[in-house]
């Protein structure tokens, strides 16, 4: 048996490329179109099976975040009976996923969680103000961390106090959150960086100023809304965006409960984190990354080769291990 | 029958999982083991979990070690149960561990989210440079991030360090010295029931009983964890509690039986230690399961039924069984946790195993001895007190300005020397027997205390060894501790705290934990009307070995005010441990050559003057030709420049005088340097002939480079130092010097033919 890890992606992650990829006819996604009845919105089957990708639907939060968990489920239970699947992480808002894909909420509680806090995110902030957030890129095209960029994000993040937060950290790539007036100012004094053609900081849409504090009304009405979920033990070890583990044996739905719904809304996304834990007390052979998309290989393989795993040390490494017979990195859609 | 004890081990918790049956009813997550219990159900499987990663990983060190892929084999097997204390206490509560605490480790790191502790712990095993605290140097529990110090000891050499931290802990917060431990930090150090007889567990635990006494804090809980047996030697019965049940100013604590029982007492004497700021002995029994380490064959003085006998009490069976009795976990969950931690631990394993490891001496060495040359001089420079605050400090004549001769001397230099340190860095302590009230044996404390406070300047108990224990505590939180030894001989029984503790952290840790310190040492020999071996003593040795430490030996009192600056800064910049050594005989003295001439005494140099290890002094024929170099330092010097003056006079011989100042690290290039320029090198050493001093090693590196022609030594003799005027027959003297000069200067003059 292989030991796998998954990693699931973030609810922003269904793209062009992941039109069609939901059956219709699959229980789970009628189950899903029933219950967006009760939110009076549109059937996800209908959004999947758009003939074009339109962004101010198919991005809008409210419908990217359930067909987001729809096609990572899907996938998930594609995975191949010979992989034993040791620990589960995901990247921000793929944590309602993971919950799902471990059986720590049942199906139709999962997507509860999922649709409600992505009509939340949808919420302003302040006045009309939905917030925004940039990406930053930490490492270069070696992939090697570059410190003066880190230093440069901590000052900023300095300068701001209480303005600009740390949303989620990707270790090649961090967010940072702020309402929408502050962003073209961080924006200016982050030293501008060129990765490929790539140029950083990029304003990102999306997850408006999730993990943050600037979030606290969300996790409070999220709270009042989710309060009757069905949370148990999941049936694999989850590792959350603090390094956290939640085992089988000795987790506290209710802690996880109250970590999911009232801290992730408000508190640093660390994928970067949970991803080295996975890596270094599971020990997995391969990394399956679920759809939608492959966003978070480059992601995942970065921070492979930041921890040394397997002895891949180098971008080189890691792309010669990648063609060779053995790839670490399995993305389960392209 | 088989004597792969990890396999019975083993087996016998996978056939109680195979045949227990589940309670009849299973408790809530949160519903207590027992009745009035405090832990909880999901909080004793938590235990469980971290215990049964303990126990996993000392199945992996003996499964590795069958293929020679692991370093180390002493297991924490039998010794689960100090999970409870690692869980007890917080991640900011400093703990200095001994080396079966798995549990423990694997307890705290829980509570700090993203700790890796198993593949740490695998790191350490397999000796990777991976590893994040020792980077392959030794296999030790230890954390920057955890708050745990590594330990090597296997001796309770670390519990002097831990009482010293739980002395230090308010003094810190008093002087407003930053560390990021809450005003209720507690400190704990665990230790087996054998090294409990250890003279240092003994000195450790009387000086915080002491303490108490004398109403100061001491917030230590002295954790030991009793599996009756050292090595092979068993403890006898009742001993421990026998001894520490009933010991005033040291509450007791005796957890046993099942975990929740454990619990209830670690908890207890958690929180007497955190509420009461006093000392607690927390008498955890455990066992030992395995032997001693993979090497230490049990069988052979334990019988087998003995063995037996031990197993069958193993904590995780026993913690399993009370988990499924108590309907906490069923049998098929367990089963279902031991499966997944045994293979998660040996994946991990194989990745700890392709991680690099240490290959180069300069790589093994790093963290050892850092210098940093420039920061040093810089840190030398900074803060420097206003004049109106040394005004105010030094009264109405500055030590600069001082013209009485007892303020010009070697002692009266130190003591002015050390109340600018103490007045430019308020995170500076002085301490030792009779430094406070007293100002010291010698005087060179004097008035500090009165100066600067009880808080930085204080009478220590009489024991060398606690002495330097506080130094390290202080150190670990950001003090910088100016310990006074009273005499050189009283640090011999307390020298494991410098060689083996002090001068080993920055190695053990890679750097993340320092000790910085400037132990003062009164000693050598030369005392008039004081005499005796024990108030003499003339060696070294013992000292110069210890890798990475620094050996300052100031002779004249100008010197010794740059010295000590140079000597602080190197403790705060680059974090080393720094022996001082102050020639007694020299303190008060005022004259060189003749009674009533003045010269040795000198005029004090403010700061920041400074003198760091190479700086030599030079003396005599220095910018001219000479016939003979002496080298020497502290007594040496000042007896070097009389026979100097004898070498002139009587004998027309022009003689340059090298002072070391500093006797590890050796001034090697400028020792060579000036032994190539004038030839003939006479080496004068008061300490004893073998091995005592320093003149082996600079008579060998200039045999060895090829450097000086003719190269003699003076020492003292291989005696103790008797008392009374017999001193003169071991010591070294003017006329031995002037003699060995002669001889090697003839044998020159002999060689080439200018004079016969």
């Amino acid at each position: 048996m292989t030991r796998a890890a998954v990693a699931f992606p973030s609810s922003g992650s269904y793209g062009p490329g992941s039109l069609g990829s939901i059956p219709a006819s699959h229980p789970w996604v009628r189950r899903a179109d029933e219950l967006r009845s009760t939110y009076d919105l549109p059937p996800l089957s209908l959004l999947d099976a758009a003939e074009r990708f339109d962004p101010s639907v198919h991005l809008r939060s409210a419908n990217a975040a359930p067909l987001t968990l729809l096609s990572s489920l899907l996938d998930a239970e594609r995975i191949a009976d010979d992989h034993e699947v040791v620990v589960v992480v995901a990247s921000s808002t793929g944590w309602s996923t993971a919950l799902a894909a471990s059986g720590a909420l049942p199906f139709d509680d999962a997507f509860h969680l999922v649709q409600t806090m992505a009509l939340l995110a949808e919420q302003p902030i302040v006045g009309d103000d939905p917030g925004g957030q940039l990406v930053y890129a930490l490492t270069d095209e070696t992939w090697q961390q570059d410190p003066m960029r880190r230093s440069a994000l901590a000052a900023v993040l300095a300068h701001h106090p209480g303005e600009a937060h740390r949303s989620i950290e990707l270790g090649a790539f961090t967010t940072i959150s702020a309402v929408s007036g502050v962003l073209p100012q961080l924006a200016s004094e982050l030293p501008p960086v060129q990765v490929g053609r790539r140029r950083f900081p990029i304003r990102a849409g999306g997850q408006h100023a999730w993990h943050t504090p600037l979030r606290a009304a969300a996790a409070d009405e999220a709270a009042t809304k989710l309060a009757n979920l069905a949370w148990t033990a999941p049936n694999v070890t989850l590792v959350d965006g603090r390094g956290v583990r939640f085992t089988p044996w000795s987790t506290d739905p209710v802690e996880l409960g109250r970590h999911t719904v009232r801290e992730q809304p408000t508190e640093t996304y660390d994928f970067a984190v949970s991803l080295r834990v996975a890596l270094r007390e599971y020990a997995p052979d391969v990394i399956l990354l679920p759809g939608p998309g492959a966003s978070l290989g480059e992601v995942c393989a970065q921070l492979i080769v930041g921890e040394g795993y397997r002895g891949v040390r180098t971008r080189a490494d890691l792309e010669s291990q990648q063609a060779g017979g053995a790839p670490i990195l399995l993305a389960m859609r392209r | 029958m088989t004597w792969d004890r990890v396999a019975i081990v083993e087996r016998q918790l996978d056939t109680y999982l195979e045949r227990a049956e589940p309670a009849a009813r299973r408790l809530g997550l949160d519903a207590p083991l027992s009745g009035a219990g405090g832990l909880t159900a999901v909080g004793a499987i938590r235990l469980f979990e971290d215990q049964l990663t303990s126990r996993q990983l000392d199945v992996a060190a003996r499964e590795l070690k069958k293929t020679n892929r692991s370093f180390y084999t002493i297991a924490s097997a039998g010794h689960e149960n100090n999970a409870v204390v690692g869980a007890r206490l917080r991640v900011d509560d400093p703990a200095f561990l001994h080396y079966r605490s798995g549990g423990f480790m694997m307890a705290r790191a829980r509570q700090l989210p993203g700790s890796t502790p198993m593949l740490d712990t695998l790191l350490g095993i397999v000796a990777s440079s991976d590893d994040p605290i020792s980077q392959g140097r030794h296999k030790v529990w230890g954390s920057r991030a955890l708050w745990v110090p590594p330990q090597t000891s296997t001796i309770a050499s670390h519990l002097p360090k831990a009482m010293g931290l739980a002395f230090s802990l308010a003094r810190a917060k008093r002087l407003g010295v930053e560390n990021g431990l809450p005003p209720d930090a507690i400190v704990a150090c665990t230790f087996g029931d054998a090294s409990a007889n250890h003279a240092t567990a003994i000195a450790a635990i009387n000086t915080a009983r002491y303490t108490v006494r004398l109403g100061l804090p001491m917030p230590l809980l002295l954790v030991c964890e009793d599996n009756g047996t050292g090595i092979s030697v068993p403890t006898p019965d009742g001993w421990i509690a026998g001894t520490f049940a009933d010991q005033e100013h040291l509450a007791y604590f005796h957890a046993d039986g099942e975990m929740d029982d454990v619990w209830d007492v670690v908890g207890a004497a958690v929180d007497h230690v955190r509420k009461q700021r006093q000392p607690a002995f927390l008498h955890l029994r455990t066992i030992r399961l395995w032997g001693h380490a993979g090497s230490d064959a049990e069988h052979t003085y334990r019988t087998p039924a003995e063995i037996a006998a031990t197993e069958a009490d193993d904590p995780l069976l026993r913690n399993a069984r009370r988990l499924v009795d108590s309907g906490a976990a069923d049998p098929e969950m367990l089963r279902d946790l031991v499966r997944e931690t045994r293979d998660r631990v040996m994946a991990v394993a194989e990745e700890a195993l392709r991680r690099p490891r240490l290959q180069t001496t300069e790589e093994v060495i790093a963290p050892m001895a850092p210098s940093h040359p420039d920061l040093v001089a810089l840190r030398a420079t900074l803060p420097l007190a206003s004049p109106d605050e040394r005004s105010a400090s030094f009264g109405s004549t500055l030590p600069e300005d001082a013209t009485a001769p007892t303020s010009r001397t070697l002692a009266g230099s130190l003591n002015a020397a050390l109340a600018d340190e103490l007045l430019r860095r308020p995170e500076l302590v002085v301490f030792g027997e009779d430094v406070g009230r007293k100002g010291g044996v010698y005087n060179v404390t004097n008035g500090l205390q009165r100066r600067f406070g009880q808080a930085r300047v204080f009478d220590t108990l009489l024991d060398e060894t606690s002495i330097l224990g506080i130094a390290q505590g202080a150190a670990h939180i950001g003090l910088l501790p100016v310990p006074e030894i009273q005499y050189l001989a009283y640090l011999h029984n307390a020298l494991d705290q410098i060689r083996g503790e002090a001068a080993s952290l920055q190695f053990f840790s890679s750097g993340q934990f320092r000790n910085p310190m400037v132990v003062r040492v009164a000693g050598l020999a030369y005392q008039k009307g004081f005499g005796g071996h024990f108030h003499n003593d003339n060696s070294i040795g013992a000292l110069r070995d210890i890798p990475g430490l620094v050996i300052a030996a100031p002779s004249r009192g100008d010197d010794a005010v740059r010295m000590l600056r140079g000597a602080v800064a190197m403790a705060i910049e680059d974090g080393r441990v720094v022996i001082f050594l102050e020639p007694i005989a020299l303190y008060h003295e005022k004259d060189l050559h003749a009674t009533g001439d003045a010269g040795w005494l000198s005029d004090y140099t403010p700061p920041p003057a400074v003198l760091v290890p190479g700086e030599i002094g030079l003396h005599g024929a220095v910018d001219e030709d000479a016939d003979v170099l002496l080298v020497s330092y502290a007594n040496g010097l000042r007896l070097s420049l009389q026979a100097a003056r004898r070498l002139t006079e009587d004998h027309d011989l022009r003689v340059r005088v090298l002072d070391l100042r500093w006797l590890n690290p050796l001034p090697t290039d400028s020792i060579r340097a000036h032994a190539a320029d004038v030839g003939t090198v006479v080496v004068v050493d008061e300490c004893r002939t073998t091995g005592a001093g320093v003149a082996d090693a600079i008579i060998a590196d200039l045999a060895e480079s090829r450097t000086g022609k003719r190269l003699a030594s003076v020492r003292a003799v291989d005696s103790f130092v008797p008392l009374g005027p017999a001193t003169a027959a071991v010591l070294v003297g003017v006329d031995h010097i002037v003699a060995a000069a002669v001889r090697a200067v003839g044998r020159r003059r002999h060689a080439t033919g200018a004079r016969s």
